[in-house]
């Protein structure tokens, strides 16, 4: 690095350009004085109760200030004409005329309309009013009532456009997607941004107490500026600043419990035996009547002589013994159940986990100084046995004005992490025999198997158990930053960016569990350390001239990735095991491995924005990036996108009662993928050991070598051309406002692992081929509903509907008639991977279930080598045969629409608040139907439905059916409607407080996944997953109360 | 003054940032790799090319290691096993219903491994590949030393293509490194791929040599290769030629008495826990872990080396998993209580000695009663065969109950002769235990750890040659041969009347299980009766254009395993059926439809045969 500085400086014109800028006007003071006075003013809220924070701006220049713990400023130099901006979070802006004044009072209404709200636009802000592009924005102080526990929690469900799916550990979190899947195979995470610099780290690492406001970029136009890596949207994170000469200090502390938020019962001890009776009734094609029934509950017409005869059981054997035995019970579960002893392992899974959140923060400003400094103590328990989650996470914001013309700035995260935990395997409860046992019978040791057949269960405590584990990461994420103002409106701003990550993972599986006793233990060291860095250097420049006003940006910017990563394992450890992961040298068979990365980038990007009359408006910009992952070839490339809008209410002709605010707003731009790999462009060799003899017997280790990658030096950018049309509209005095739009995303070059013929001994190709096009609509609605003294509601519905389409794949290929002789041409369909050209990515093509054969099929059955109580499947083509030629488009796995519907109501002090989610017309697989996952006959289930000839249901297959040869999935419908929270707070009126030196005290309960209406699926919550989209599991699902205080000094 | 120090900072701090946007040339965004090697770069010295030879080696392992190895798919095609798990749908059982090109897309434990056939065999050619097109970009110290790698990479080639023709028929022929995306490929016709690997492999004979580490390839192994391919091809005398270099070549000798430190074959007693020590014999030394690459074995051509301490297949072989009954389970005594538990909780801890078995690999009745005709037959006597019968009750429930079967032997039937074991396919039957028992010090309850494999044998080498002989009509000549592996074995001789396809056949069975690729053998065989048109044993003459249709291995499998041939049915309700078609194995759905500018042909009787293009007549 130090070299790049003092390399001689062959410069572009560009750079030249920029440089002899900047040093022009820092050198210049500033010599324009004017001739002005000072304006004081208190700012209130309808209640009287004083507004820290507020801003208060001089239109039409930078200069402002912001209210103290009285709302009171005080604002110098302020023109005599002046007019001034009057902002806070989730009021309605006013202009303030000051002509002739220097005193000024202001009493502020909480407003509906979001026009007036400054959002990020990426390098820099703008208010709503003049967007052109699809920006919408969170206010994270809003949902303080619902105590959201990651920035996930703070978006899901309010942003239209934006999924952000659930996860069911104590870590919380969820994935976001903006706008549907644009990609294929590299990743679609939107960019996050956090105080306008560019975020790699853990979302969970930022504290959401420290949020003020969380934007969403949606279309091109707005996110081009972020270019290569803003194809999959941007989310830019604010952090809370100082204001307010008077130190602020905030406590906000929560406890909460987390509870599993719903039953999916196993068979108990009774429901297991005759279940299993079941099971093995029908596994077994040929049992006798009642063969697996209890003998003492036999009919009439057979004898107990006769049953025992059916598989040649000792005549004089007792019969519950023999029944047992046929029932495959082992000795444990026989004595169990003679004693009518059962386990019940579900609630052995499941606890109230206890939770925990704290953070304190303190936040002013003291002459050319503003600060905010938080730090937060999370410490989760989850539903399930053993997890955990516990972090503590520290924010320093700082600012301080060094010169008129400079301000110096440091925003510091650090957070250090702790996911040590090991859940108990609560998917083992499924296989644990309910007459099996946890321990042994001293009563303390852990059996390796409940029901000692460790072939097929194994004891769901053994991880938890006997894992010793130590996951921690800390991270250290800090921008410095230098500002300020120039003259002629110019102002410029450095940021480096540097960002520490250090993670380990070390763990010990201990010899006593019996899986490794004979391997001595198991041990694995981990060690990960990251360090990446951007810089970028931004210039600016606004004026006006008349009602002409303009801006522009000037950014450039480079980045450097770093990661060293060593791991050990070893096993066989002697004398023994008992020092774990902490001894690792003591093993007998040590396997050492690294991983070390880079990659390097950079950009240019110039913005442009242009308003006449606050009615005209266009923004333009361009973007060119580099990355060294496509640097064989196509190291860089550009970005472009315009906006623009047009205020209409402001017309003549729209000038209505009714109409507030009305404006139109198009644009188009282009964004980059650049989500792969680092070195997915290059081939690279596996390497390997493997072992010769030599002729006098020693083993001698030796290395292999084979290409693993076929190497593509052209790959390049992934580009998602988008064109959105919006509306934002503010009707009937603001009760209604909201905004619509259209978008049309068509993603080309798609980074595609293309499946290469498995003969060539590679399984794919990453390349840059076909096109996806994403095209949606959504609707945003705000009303305000009633407004009395002591009452308001408010509501917002969001509606979002998103199409998914692929347009091309590989390209043009030769068609054949049944000779060989070319025909023509066309772009085929990728069977293999399940894409097809004019259809959803996540499309489902598969033979399709009609039912469950009946008794009265069982002829027809046969011919299909399967029998009644299995699957029917359609043979579409009739030929006896399931091929691909009898795959069908059975639906599809994204949403094909989501709503959310929020309302907000406050009665006094009374705050209410709840939310309602939906998901709706996406399928997932639910093959539980086929009642044959497992082994049937050595284990537990979970309580399906199950056909057999006396229950002839058409919906669930009979108990361990078989599919035959059709290579098939069921599908249910997933979709769902779910209150998501549900808060009340209650807030204590200032004049308790005042007397007590506290500005606000306010008291919160939250519950958090109340409730949820499924109707056609019935395996625990469809929307819970552990690691979706690849991991498609579904798991159970938490539900949290939290009970919580917010204190501010 | 303090102003301009700070002008002057301000400046400076800005300057430096901006040089550091300046710093960033073109050269800043070159891709570096810091922890792998790059292809071009490295494949240039002679270390790097024995690196991707030892490539070839290791994807030796994947026939016969881990959960159910793809040699057991080879086995369930023939006459002397089926799948035994019969507690589900998937496996391998009812072969017309399940053997389609959709459902071998799987590498799936549950079903079959056919695509893994079909996947690791190109796999093996690429590695092999990578070294013959690159050959000469390497120095070598001398031609001799370019030569031996060189054949080596060819044996690996000629190994896998062998394999692939007579498993799948017509294939893609590549011959070459891959270094672009291809989606091109037809079908080359077998006999034009067999040609090839043929003049291969008469270079590599030459070139190779036996003084080299075991794992690598020797010249004894290009030799036995050669003489399959020489065999495949008709060329009798040929395949007596290449034979000869082995057994003549004085590298290679049968081992006919015992050798080595290995502990001898036991048997525990009734109503005892403890294994007694029988006698030592060739048979069970030979096939000991310890014993298989010692520098004494004469009779190894080609082994596969897994010793603890490498990376794949890290906790061993599985073999006693694999192919011992599910002697745990389905098993009671005659008073009607859980006879048998093969965990590591009981007293006598019964899987230390046999493994824990699922019976996945279910021998036929031919190949565990039908072939063992001679009382003497080393390779089932007591100690290295086992019978069910020799397992003890060891279920700690009749301890506790004072049951009187407690440490008994097993029962098939009780007083009555009625059978009291409800799952004779999985979990009765016999299995050589001088083969498949694998100590394992890994997993608990055992299931066979680390050893080392043969891949070809000397004893096979007789049995090529002993073919050969008969196909040229020299019956005495292949009953000398037949009778070296015989009377090793302590049998009696078999006389040159007696000599037919199907008694080689037999003796392959005694001697080569879970070692040989027994349906590529049987597909080479029903080839040959197809392409001479000489009568088979059964009276039957075939042709090449009905192969798919009436082929020598479908009648041989209907005629001597007992399972297809009744049509058994599994407590589960599957049924053990198999067709003529089934001689050839479907192409996987998913690699013709990978293919999407080119036709990789479907074998007769399968889906999507109608598409078929005529395939290539030469080497593309």
């Amino acid at each position: 690095m130090k070299k790049m500085f003092f390399r001689p400086q062959r410069a572009k014109f560009s750079y030249c350009f920029g440089l002899l800028f900047l040093c022009t006007f820092l050198l210049l003071p500033n010599l324009f004085a004017q001739n002005n006075r000072t304006v004081s003013g208190v700012i209130t809220d309808v209640k009287k109760v004083p507004l820290q924070g507020v801003s208060v701006v001089i239109k039409g220049s930078a200069r402002g200030a912001s209210t103290d713990q009285n709302g009171k400023f005080v604002l110098s130099e302020v023109p005599a004409n002046g007019v001034l901006v009057v902002s806070y979070t989730g009021m309605n802006p006013q202009e303030v005329s000051i002509t002739n004044k220097t005193a000024i009072v202001v009493i502020m209404a909480e407003g509906v309309n979001t026009l007036n709200e400054v959002v990020m636009v990426g390098y820099g802000t703008r208010q709503k009013r003049d967007v052109t592009g699809a920006v919408a924005q969170v206010k994270a102080t809003q949902l303080e009532n619902e105590n959201p526990q990651s920035i996930q929690d703070v978006l899901r469900g309010n942003v239209p456009g934006l999924s952000v799916t659930s996860s069911p550990n104590a870590k919380g979190g969820g994935n976001l997607l903006v706008r549907g899947r644009a990609s294929i195979n590299a990743g679609t995470s939107p960019l996050i941004v956090v105080d306008g610099v560019i975020y790699p780290g853990d979302l969970s690492d930022i504290n959401p107490n420290d949020i003020a406001t969380v934007d969403v970029l949606k279309d091109a136009s707005s996110a081009a500026v972020f270019g290569a890596k803003a194809a999959s949207g941007v989310i830019l994170v604010t952090t809370k600043k100082g204001n307010g000469s008077k130190p602020t200090i905030t406590f906000n502390t929560n406890v909460g419990l987390a509870k599993l938020a719903m039953d999916e019962p196993l068979y108990d001890g009774p429901g297991f035996v005759s279940w299993r009776t079941a099971a093995l009734n029908s596994i077994n094609a040929n049992a006798r009547p009642f063969q697996y029934d209890d003998p003492r509950k036999l009919p009439a017409d057979i004898s107990e002589a006769q049953w025992k005869a059916y598989d040649n059981s000792n005549p004089t054997g007792d019969a519950v013994d023999i029944w047992l035995n046929r029932l495959r019970m082992f000795s444990i579960e026989k004595d169990n159940y003679k004693l009518g002893r059962s386990t019940n392992w579900y609630d052995m899974m499941f606890q109230t986990g206890l939770r925990n959140d704290h953070t304190v923060s303190i936040s002013g400003k003291k002459e050319d100084v503003s600060y905010y400094m938080s730090a937060n103590h999370t410490l989760n328990e989850g539903f399930i046995v053993g997890d955990k989650f516990s972090t503590f996470r520290i924010r320093i914001n700082l600012e301080a004005k060094a010169a008129k013309f400079m301000s110096v700035g440091l925003n510091l995260q650090f957070a250090d992490r702790d996911e040590s935990q090991v859940p108990v395997s609560w998917q083992q409860m499924v296989n644990a025999s309910p007459y099996g046992q946890k321990f042994r019978p001293d009563g303390v040791t852990l059996r390796d198997s409940p029901n000692d057949d460790i072939g097929n269960n194994t004891n769901p405590f053994l991880d938890n158990t006997y894992q010793n584990r130590l996951q921690k990461s800390n991270t250290l994420f800090g921008s410095i930053y230098l500002k300020g103002n120039l003259p002629f409106g110019f102002s410029y701003q450095t940021n480096f960016t540097p960002n520490f990550e250090f993670f380990k993972f070390f763990n010990g599986r201990s010899a006593k569990d019996f899986r490794v006793s004979v391997r001595r233990g198991v041990a694995t060291r981990r060690d990960q350390s990251t360090f990446n860095w951007q810089v970028d250097n931004l210039l600016m420049w606004n004026g006006s001239v008349g009602e002409h006003r303009m801006d522009a940006t000037v950014l450039v910017n480079a980045e450097k990735f770093q990661q060293w990563n060593t791991q050990m394992e070893n096993e066989g450890f002697d004398p023994n095991d008992n020092l774990s992961y902490h001894n690792i040298g003591a093993g007998i068979k040590p396997v050492i491995s690294s991983n070390d990365e880079r990659s390097t980038g950079d950009a240019l990007m110039a913005r442009f924005n242009y308003s006449f009359r606050d009615r005209y408006l266009l923004t333009t910009s361009v973007r060119r990036d580099g990355y060294s992952a496509f640097g064989l070839q196509n190291p860089r490339a550009t970005f472009p996108s315009i906006g623009v809008g047009w205020v209409f209410s402001k017309e003549k002709f729209a000038r209505a009662e009714w109409l507030g605010y009305g404006k139109l707003r198009a644009s188009w731009g282009i964004n980059g993928n650049r989500d792969i790999g680092r070195y997915s462009a290059l081939s690279d060799l596996s390497t390997g050991k493997y072992q010769f003899i030599t002729p006098s017997g020693q083993v001698i280790l030796v290395s292999q070598l084979f290409v693993n990658r076929l190497q593509n030096s052209g790959l390049k950018w992934e580009r998602t051309e988008s064109y959105n049309l919006g509306l934002d509209y503010s009707i009937l005095k603001d009760r209604i406002s909201g905004s619509i739009d259209a978008y049309r995303r068509s993603t080309r070059d798609l980074l595609i692992n293309r499946l290469l013929p498995d003969v060539t001994g590679f399984t794919n190709v990453l390349t840059n081929l076909g096109e996806v096009q994403n095209k949606g609509i959504e609707v945003s609605i705000s009303t305000l509903n009633m407004k009395r003294q002591h009452f308001t509601w408010r509501s917002t519905l969001n509606f979002t509907m998103n199409r998914n389409q692929i347009k091309k794949l590989y390209g043009p290929t030769p068609d054949y008639d049944a000779t060989g002789k070319v025909i023509g041409q066309s772009d085929k369909n990728d069977v293999a991977n399940r894409w097809f050209i004019g259809q959803d990515i996540d499309v489902i093509w598969d033979l399709r279930v009609l039912g469950i054969w009946q008794q009265n099929e069982a002829a027809e059955a046969a011919k299909f080598g399967v029998r009644p109580g299995d699957f029917k499947i359609e043979d579409l083509n009739k030929d006896g045969k399931f091929s691909d030629a009898d795959r069908q488009f059975l639906g599809y796995r994204n949403p094909r629409s989501q709503w959310t519907f929020r309302n907000d109501f406050t009665f006094n002090n009374f705050d209410f608040s709840f939310m309602l989610y939906s998901n709706l017309g996406q399928k997932e697989e639910f093959n539980q139907a086929k009642n044959n996952l497992g082994f049937v006959d050595r284990q537990n289930s979970y309580q399906f439905p199950f056909w057999t000839p006396e229950n002839p249901i058409n919906d669930y297959a009979r108990l361990s059916s078989n599919n035959g040869s059709a290579n098939f999935n069921v599908y249910r419908s997933t979709s769902f409607v779910r209150l998501s929270t549900v808060a009340v707070s209650y807030s204590l009126p200032p004049s308790l407080l005042t007397r007590a030196n506290i500005q606000s005290l306010k008291l919160y309960l939250n519950v958090n996944n109340l409730a949820v209406y499924q109707p056609n699926w019935n395996f625990w919550d469809a929307e819970f997953r552990n690691n979706p989209p690849g991991d498609r599991t579904v798991v159970p699902p938490p539900r949290y109360f939290t009970f919580g205080i917010n204190l501010t000094l | 003054m303090e102003k301009i120090k700070k002008y002057i900072a301000g400046t400076a701090l800005i300057t430096l940032a901006i040089g550091m946007g300046i710093g960033c040339k073109k050269a800043y965004l070159e891709p570096q790799p810091l922890s792998f090697y790059e292809p071009s770069a490295t494949y240039t010295t002679v270390a790097a090319m024995r690196a991707a030879l030892a490539a070839c080696a290791r994807n030796l392992r994947f026939e016969y290691y881990g959960g159910n190895p793809p040699i057991l798919t080879e086995m369930l095609f023939t006459e002397i096993a089926v799948e035994g798990t019969t507690d589900k749908a998937g496996p391998a059982q009812d072969l017309n219903l399940l053997i389609t090109p959709d459902l071998v897309e799987f590498n799936n434990d549950d079903r079959n491994k056919i695509y893994v056939y079909w996947d690791e065999g190109y796999k093996g050619i690429k590695y092999a590949n990578t070294v013959i097109s690159r050959i000469d970009n390497v120095t070598y110290a001398s031609p001799a030393e370019r030569n031996a790698i060189l054949g080596a990479a060819y044996f690996h080639r000629a190994l896998r293509y062998y394999k692939l023709t007579h498993q799948f028929g017509d294939v893609p022929a590549i011959m070459k490194e891959i270094t672009a995306p291809s989606l091109e490929f037809y079908s080359t016709k077998r006999e034009v791929i067999l040609n090839k690997i043929k003049l291969d492999l008469d270079s590599a004979l030459l070139w190779t040599s036996d003084a080299v580490n075991r794992g690598e390839v020797t010249k004894g192994a290009v030799a036995h290769l050669l003489t399959k391919v020489n065999l495949a091809l008709g060329n009798f005398d040929a395949a007596i030629t290449a034979a000869n270099s082995v057994i003549n070549g004085g590298t290679y000798s049968l081992m006919k008495s015992t050798f080595g430190s290995a502990a001898p074959p036991t048997t525990v007693m009734p109503g005892t826990r403890t294994p007694v020590p029988l006698p030592r014999n060739v048979i069970w030394d030979l096939h000991r872990p310890e014993n298989k690459s010692v520098a004494a074995n004469r009779e190894g051509l080609l082994m596969i080396i897994s010793r603890f301490g490498d990376g794949q297949f890290n906790t061993g072989m599985t073999i006693m998993r694999q192919a011992v009954p599910f002697w745990g389970s389905n098993i009671s005594s005659p008073t009607g209580k859980k006879g048998t538990n093969d965990n590591i909780n009981p007293e006598f801890i019964q899987s230390n000695l046999y493994g824990r078995g699922i019976g996945r690999t279910r021998p036929s009745d031919y190949a565990q009663y039908d072939i063992w005709n001679d009382p003497n037959d080393l390779r089932h006597i007591p100690g290295n065969w086992m019978k069910m019968e020799d397992i003890l009750y060891n279920d700690m429930g009749l301890k506790t109950s004072g049951d009187p079967w407690y440490l008994k032997n097993l029962q098939l039937r009780n007083v009555n002769g009625g059978l009291i074991c409800t799952d004779t396919i999985r979990s009765w039957f016999g299995w050589p235990h001088y083969k498949l028992f694998v100590p394992d010090f890994e997993n608990s309850p055992m299931q066979g750890g680390h050893t080392d494999w043969y891949l070809f044998r000397l004893a096979e080498t007789y049995l090529l040659r002993a073919e050969a002989y008969f196909w040229k009509g020299d019956v005495a000549s292949a009953a000398a041969d037949i009778n070296e592996i015989r009377i090793r074995a302590n049998c009696a001789p078999i006389s040159p009347s007696a000599v037919n396809i199907g008694t080689i056949l037999d003796e392959r069975a005694r001697e080569l299980f879970f070692e040989e690729t027994r349906k590529t053998e049987l597909t080479r065989m029903s080839y040959l009766f197809a392409k001479t048109g000489k009568a088979a044993e059964n009276g039957k003459v075939y042709t090449l254009a009905r192969f798919s249709d009436e082929n020598y291995l479908y009648d041989r499998v209907m005629d001597k395993n007992n399972f297809y041939k009744k049509g058994v049915v599994t407590n589960y309700g599957a049924k053990y059926t198999i067709s003529p078609y089934h001689v050839l194995w479907p192409i996987p759905t998913r690699s013709i439809n990978g293919n999407s500018n080119g036709r990789i042909n479907q074998n007769k009787g399968y889906t999507g045969f109608e598409n078929n293009v005529p395939p290539l007549e030469a080497i593309p």
